[in-house]
């Protein structure tokens, strides 16, 4: 038998009053590693044991405050950032209604942090083969009987010493404990390797048939085949064959004023142009005029259309016929189209469209500039450094 | 007991307690009187405030007493007798109450013929909101109060002399008897003077929170005396710190439950949103009474629940002594957050007034002359009482 | 005959030895079942089964089988659910509130109300599940990220209700769980079998009983105790609020929290009575549950009755005084109307008979007690009932008004509940100790130093 390696020496107690009275004795004498197992608590052996109380309370603590502003803010933000409803008249973040569940939940994990703190952290459970599991001492002393025990690890620690000593203090049926076997488990023995693949398997397996096959099965494919008609999905019930009912005509978006105008080629009213010739504005009106009419009216709106004859080429806008256009009247041509200009309502957004007639009217003054245009030009260059003739 | 083995001797307390107390009464009657010269509706606002707290002072420390007796409890014997003298207040209460009744028509919308032949529902309560009835009863009921406070008190202290188990026993049949007559009768006082000021407005739990703020001022006073009386040497230096952990515990207990009281009330109240509810909460938030509301929670619940928290503060003489006094000062606000915001429904506008703080000068001196006087006449601690010996082995 | 107050009372009678706590303890989990033990058994399970059977019908028609509908749409689920409820309150307030107010009675019968407590929440978590329409979808009440941004409406109580009732659930299986690690390694020690000393072994976790455990142990306990105290009260409070936050006469009432509170604690200790008083002679154990505890429970029973009894009066004080005719309609329809026979069995087993306990002679009486506590389990039912469904049939609108008839199903499933709780309890007594063996040890006689001269 190899030898084994001693735990340390137990003794039992009869009373309350023997084993307090022991316990205060060995921590006079000096020991150091020692305990005492009792079936219940005895008054007046915290003191022996240590001198300052559990912590556990300071875990309760933390977790209990932790709980109450997460779900606090989870609240606030469901309710009040993510889709805010107005329920009952009530405001967004109606905090005497967030109080039950803030306690409530307060409560579920400052119990849970303490307790898995008190297993884990000051039990360091479970722990099943401590050398004093499964001994004659131990079920004494989880039945009628007090005991003491000092550790082979003690600084003082001399077997006989101790057993002599312990049994001077008045104990009875002093015990050797020893260490259990060891149980030599390699992490990677073969029968383990298999249990973890046949566990890796069986999980993968599970979550994959379940997930991507079981789900699409009845009467698990509930929320897939719901009597319910999809958008685009063709129709046996309505007469045009859509699943999808449009707008009645005349709907209008919110927010959407519709153009009183349109497919009103001849009316003689206009709007007028709201945006002003800022440089941001040219700068859009110029992007989407390059985009959209330049290739029937050219680059410069002079009507040199590169379209090669596909297409009959746009007139110049810089006729006396187009300068003398006003913004609506142009508005209303690019909304409507004209002759065989189609309507570029769907391509061109209304605020675009101004932006273009604004760059369509500097084109034309670029073509047809007057004298005074040339003076500030001249003027501009002089002041850059830049003087030509 | 004898006094030997308890350790208890008997001495009065230091002359200037008693002077001081004089001192604070008479300054408060004659600021009293001044105040109702001048401003007798005001007055009569302030006068209820002052006096429903000393009714909680007075009443639930007689509470406290037969609330021992009737559970039985062992460790909290060594203070009952502190509580029997903040309890000799109840005597007064038919004396004290007799401005009031006269002040009523200041106090009570109910009390005016043309608000009443306006309004349907105050019509239906005249059978019970009328002068006659109202006054009557409410006398009955301080009547009462005086009688089991005069029955149990003369038990208790012949014991100090007899040591006659029986009166322990008449005590406790005594005190099973109040409790429930003590239920219905706060319930009562609290309907009559405090909630019928808001004309269409009802509490089921108002008399549920009268006894919450009560027995959480009571439990203040006790701790209050209880530790200072036992640190300078005039208790028992049996006394322990286990003794004071229970106090203490009770404050906190109390605090909680006197919030949860007030919670529940005001969630209820607001989540119905009902107009004749909700009137009520709304004259704590007009004005500036959103401010005084706000710090009531914090005074009244945060700040007693955090100090009283932590094992320590309980067994601590001074933070006891601090937050005890801290209470007492946080149920007088309370007392006049339910009273002074009610001054709108007849009209009068509030405004904060030197006269909120002669009343209260008044009830300080009065409780501090009252508890003199009977520290000079009998013991602190009830001697004879047999449960005395077990009390002092208490421990935790 | 006076009692000598100057004496403290003995929590157990005669003076057992420690071992011998364990032995009369343990025996009923070691000993087979006897022949009285199975037909019990059988009784409870038959009720179970009836109950099953009704549920399952229920999921398959629907819950147009039960009598529930406009206007009285709660009805006998909610009903149940509050009842279950109440009573596991009893539980909780014997290990936690009585705990803390150091009460050494407590620990004889600690155990088996927290097991009540568990088992009574495991029965009213059934109802808000099964009285759902599609209760196989209720994993989708949780909340969790969806596209259509669907969250729960944590504004309302019932949702509330979810949490106090997981938490108390939780929490009471925790604080059971705790209590019981001690007596697992008792268990485990004196376990021969196998199988048996395995499964104590896992359960109670390593535990060696060693001083340095205790410590924390008891501070975590206290901790429990502490957090448990305000959950109690919380979790029936939230219950209450279920019908105060409505605007419906007779529900609407600012007094429901506490009220109902007291109710709970009232048929709470009315259950644990009922079924100690069936335990502590089956068991042979009436020298741990003496009748100082039965006469102290009844005391507790007879002052929350009272409690519950003051709300009453200030209700109906308080219906006149509102001045609003639909309130004094409605405590005058409760004890007139329809339904005014379920209102004055109410009336008699809540409020009448429990006065009985001010009589000494009665509160120390088992025969008395244990009829008077059914009584008020029963009364307590109808409390419930009558606040439901006489306020639902009867609201604002003559023209809405219409009553309640049960069906066989809500009977079925009712009484089928009682089986489940009894069966659980009987499946209890039988496999882990009914009174908390370290706990009962602790307050035996010299069990503490300085009461003996020392070794």
């Amino acid at each position: 038998m190899p030898d084994k390696k001693l735990f340390g020496v137990t003794a039992l107690f009869d009373s309350p009053d023997g084993i307090l009275n022991a316990a205060k004795k060995i921590k006079e004498d000096g020991y150091k590693k020692y305990d005492f197992n009792t079936p219940y608590p005895i008054h007046g052996m915290d003191d022996v044991i240590s001198s300052k109380p559990s912590k556990l309370g300071y875990i309760t603590l933390f977790f209990g405050f932790s709980a109450a502003a997460f779900i606090l803010s989870f609240m606030w933000w469901t309710l009040a950032i993510s889709y805010p409803l107005v329920i009952g008249g009530k405001p967004y973040f109606p905090l005497p209604a967030f109080v039950p569940i803030t306690f409530e939940f307060t409560v579920l994990l400052a119990v849970l942090s303490t307790v898995f703190g008190m297993i884990a952290v000051a039990f360091n459970l479970p722990y099943n083969s401590h050398p004093l599991l499964d001994t004659e001492y131990m079920r004494n002393v989880t039945s009628d009987k007090y005991g003491a025990v000092i550790e082979a690890s003690d600084p003082q620690f001399e077997e006989n010493k101790v057993k002599e000593y312990l049994k001077s203090l008045g104990g009875k049926s002093i015990e050797l404990i020893y260490e259990p076997e060891e149980l030599k488990l390699k992490v990677f023995e073969p029968r383990f390797l298999v249990f973890l693949t046949i566990v890796a398997v069986l999980s993968s397996a599970v979550t994959y048939i379940s997930l991507n096959k079981l789900m699409y099965l009845p009467p698990f494919d509930f929320m897939l085949n719901q009597k319910k008609g999809s958008a685009q999905e063709e129709s046996s019930f309505f007469a045009d064959k859509h699943e999808m009912r449009k707008p009645p005509v005349g709907t209008v978006a919110r927010g959407f004023l519709p153009y009183e105008f349109l497919g009103v080629a001849d009316t003689n009213q206009f709007y007028g142009n709201p945006l002003l010739p800022t440089k941001k504005v040219l700068a859009l009106g110029q992007e989407k005029f390059l985009t959209f009419c330049s290739p029937c009216h050219g680059n410069y709106g002079d009507g040199s259309s590169r379209l090669m004859g596909q297409f009959p080429p746009g007139p110049t806008l810089h006729s006396a016929t187009v300068i003398g256009y006003s913004d609506g009247k142009i508005y209303n041509i690019i909304t409507n189209g004209q002759n065989v200009m189609p309507s570029y309502a769907y391509q061109i957004t209304r605020e675009q469209r101004w932006a273009i007639i604004n760059y369509i009217r500097v084109l034309q003054r670029s073509g047809n500039p007057k004298p005074s245009d040339f003076t500030a030009i001249n003027k501009t260059d002089k002041e850059s450094g830049n003087v030509q003739n | 007991m004898s006094k030997i083995e308890s350790g208890y001797i008997k001495r009065e307390l230091p002359k200037n307690i008693g002077n001081v107390g004089l001192v604070l009464l008479v300054v408060g009657i004659i600021l009293s009187i001044l105040a109702y010269l001048t401003d007798p509706a005001r007055a009569a606002f302030a006068y209820l405030t002052a006096f429903i707290f000393l009714i909680c002072v007075g009443l639930g420390s007689l509470f406290l007493v037969t609330l021992e007796y009737a559970a039985g409890a062992v460790w909290s014997v060594p203070f009952r007798r502190i509580s029997e003298f903040f309890a000799s207040s109840v005597p007064y209460f038919i004396l004290l109450v007799i401005p009031l009744f006269f002040s009523m028509h200041n106090l009570f919308t109910w009390m005016n013929p043309e608000v009443v032949a306006r309004d349907k529902v105050l019509q239906g309560r005249m059978v019970y909101l009328n002068v006659p009835f109202f006054v009557v009863r409410d006398t009955v009921i301080f009547l009462i109060w005086w009688l089991f406070y005069a029955l149990l008190i003369k038990n208790s202290r012949k014991q100090d002399i007899s040591a006659d188990q029986n009166l322990t026993s008449r005590n406790i049949k005594l005190s099973m008897a109040f409790i429930p007559i003590f239920a219905f009768t706060i319930s009562i006082i609290s309907f009559d003077w405090m909630m019928s000021m808001t004309p269409k407005w009802f509490s089921t739990i108002f008399g549920v929170y009268l006894f919450a703020g009560s027995t959480w001022v009571a439990l203040a006073v006790l701790t209050l005396v209880a530790v200072l009386l036992t640190e300078n040497g005039y208790l028992s230096p049996k006394v322990k710190r286990d003794h004071y952990y229970s106090l203490g515990t009770l404050m906190l207990a109390f605090t909680v439950f006197w919030a949860y009281i007030a919670f529940a009330q005001y969630m209820l109240q607001w989540y119905g949103n009902l107009p004749e509810e909700i009137i009520y909460f709304i004259h704590r938030w007009a004005g500036g009474w959103k401010y005084v509301s706000l710090t009531l929670v914090i005074v009244h619940f945060i700040v007693p629940f955090l100090i009283l928290l932590p094992r320590s503060s309980k067994t601590n003489p001074k933070i006891l002594v601090f937050v005890s006094i801290w209470i007492i000062a946080a149920q007088y606000l309370d007392s006049y957050w339910l009273v002074m915001p009610d001054m709108v429904n007849n009209g009068f506008i509030y405004s904060f007034s030197w006269i909120d703080i002669s009343f209260p000068i008044a009830v300080v001196g009065l409780v501090i002359v009252l508890f003199n006087s009977m520290v000079k006449k009998y013991n602190l601690i009830p001697l004879g009482d047999p449960k005395l010996q077990r009390s002092f082995d208490f421990q935790l | 005959m006076t009692k000598d107050y100057s004496v403290e009372l003995e929590v157990i009678e005669g003076n057992p030895s420690l071992r011998a706590l364990d032995d009369v303890i343990i025996k009923p989990i070691d000993a087979r079942p006897t022949k009285k033990y199975n037909i019990l058994l059988s009784i409870t399970v038959t009720l179970l089964l009836i109950m099953a059977v009704c549920i399952g019908l229920t999921f398959y028609y629907g819950v147009g089988l039960w009598g529930n509908n406009q206007p009285v749409a709660w009805a006998f689920a909610i009903t149940n659910f509050v009842f279950w409820v109440g009573i596991g309150h009893a539980g909780t307030l014997i290990s936690a509130i009585l705990y803390l107010l150091r009460q050494q009675w407590r620990n004889g019968i600690a155990r088996f109300a927290e097991a009540m407590t568990i088992f009574a929440v495991i029965c009213a978590g059934m109802f808000p599940i099964i009285h759902m329409g599609r209760p196989w979808l209720a994993g989708y009440l949780i909340p969790y990220p969806n596209t259509h941004l669907i969250w729960p409406n944590f504004i309302s109580p019932l949702v509330w209700d979810v949490f106090a009732v997981s938490t108390y659930l939780t929490v009471s299986l925790v604080f059971w769980y705790v209590g019981l690690i001690p007596d697992f390694a008792t268990l485990r020690d004196r376990a021969t079998n196998k199988v048996k000393k395995t499964i104590y072994s896992l359960f109670s976790l390593g535990w060696r009983n060693s001083s340095r455990h205790w410590r924390h142990y008891e501070k975590v306990y206290m901790i429990l105790a502490g957090l448990a105290t305000p959950l109690v009260l919380s979790v029936h409070t939230v219950v209450s609020w279920d019908f105060a936050a409505a605007i419906i006469p007779g529900w609407h009432s600012t007094i429901f929290p506490p009220y109902f509170v007291a109710g709970a604690i009232f048929s709470g200790f009315a259950m644990v009575s009922t079924v100690l008083i069936f335990v502590r002679t089956v068991f042979n154990m009436e020298h741990i549950i003496t009748i100082d505890h039965i006469e102290k429970m009844n005391k507790i029973i007879l002052l929350t009755g009272s409690m519950v009894g003051y709300a009453y009066i200030v209700e109906w004080f308080m219906s006149w005084y509102s001045g609003t005719p639909f309130e004094l309609f409605t405590a005058m329809n409760r004890a007139f109307g329809p339904y005014a026979w379920a209102y004055w069995v109410m009336m008699s087993c809540n409020v009448f008979f429990p006065q009985l306990f001010w009589f000494k002679k009665i509160r120390r009486s088992i025969p008395i007690t244990l009829v008077l506590v059914i009584l008020v389990n029963v009364g307590m039912w109808f409390e419930r009932f009558v606040i439901i469904v006489t306020s639902l049939s009867r609201d604002f609108l003559p023209s809405s008004w219409h009553n309640y008839h049960p069906t066989i199903y809500d009977f079925g499933i009712l009484f089928g509940s009682f089986g489940l709780f009894f069966t659980l309890i009987l499946l209890f007594a039988k496999t882990l100790p009914v009174v908390s063996i370290a706990e009962i040890k602790s307050v035996s006689k010299d069990a503490q130093p300085g009461h003996n001269g020392g070794d």
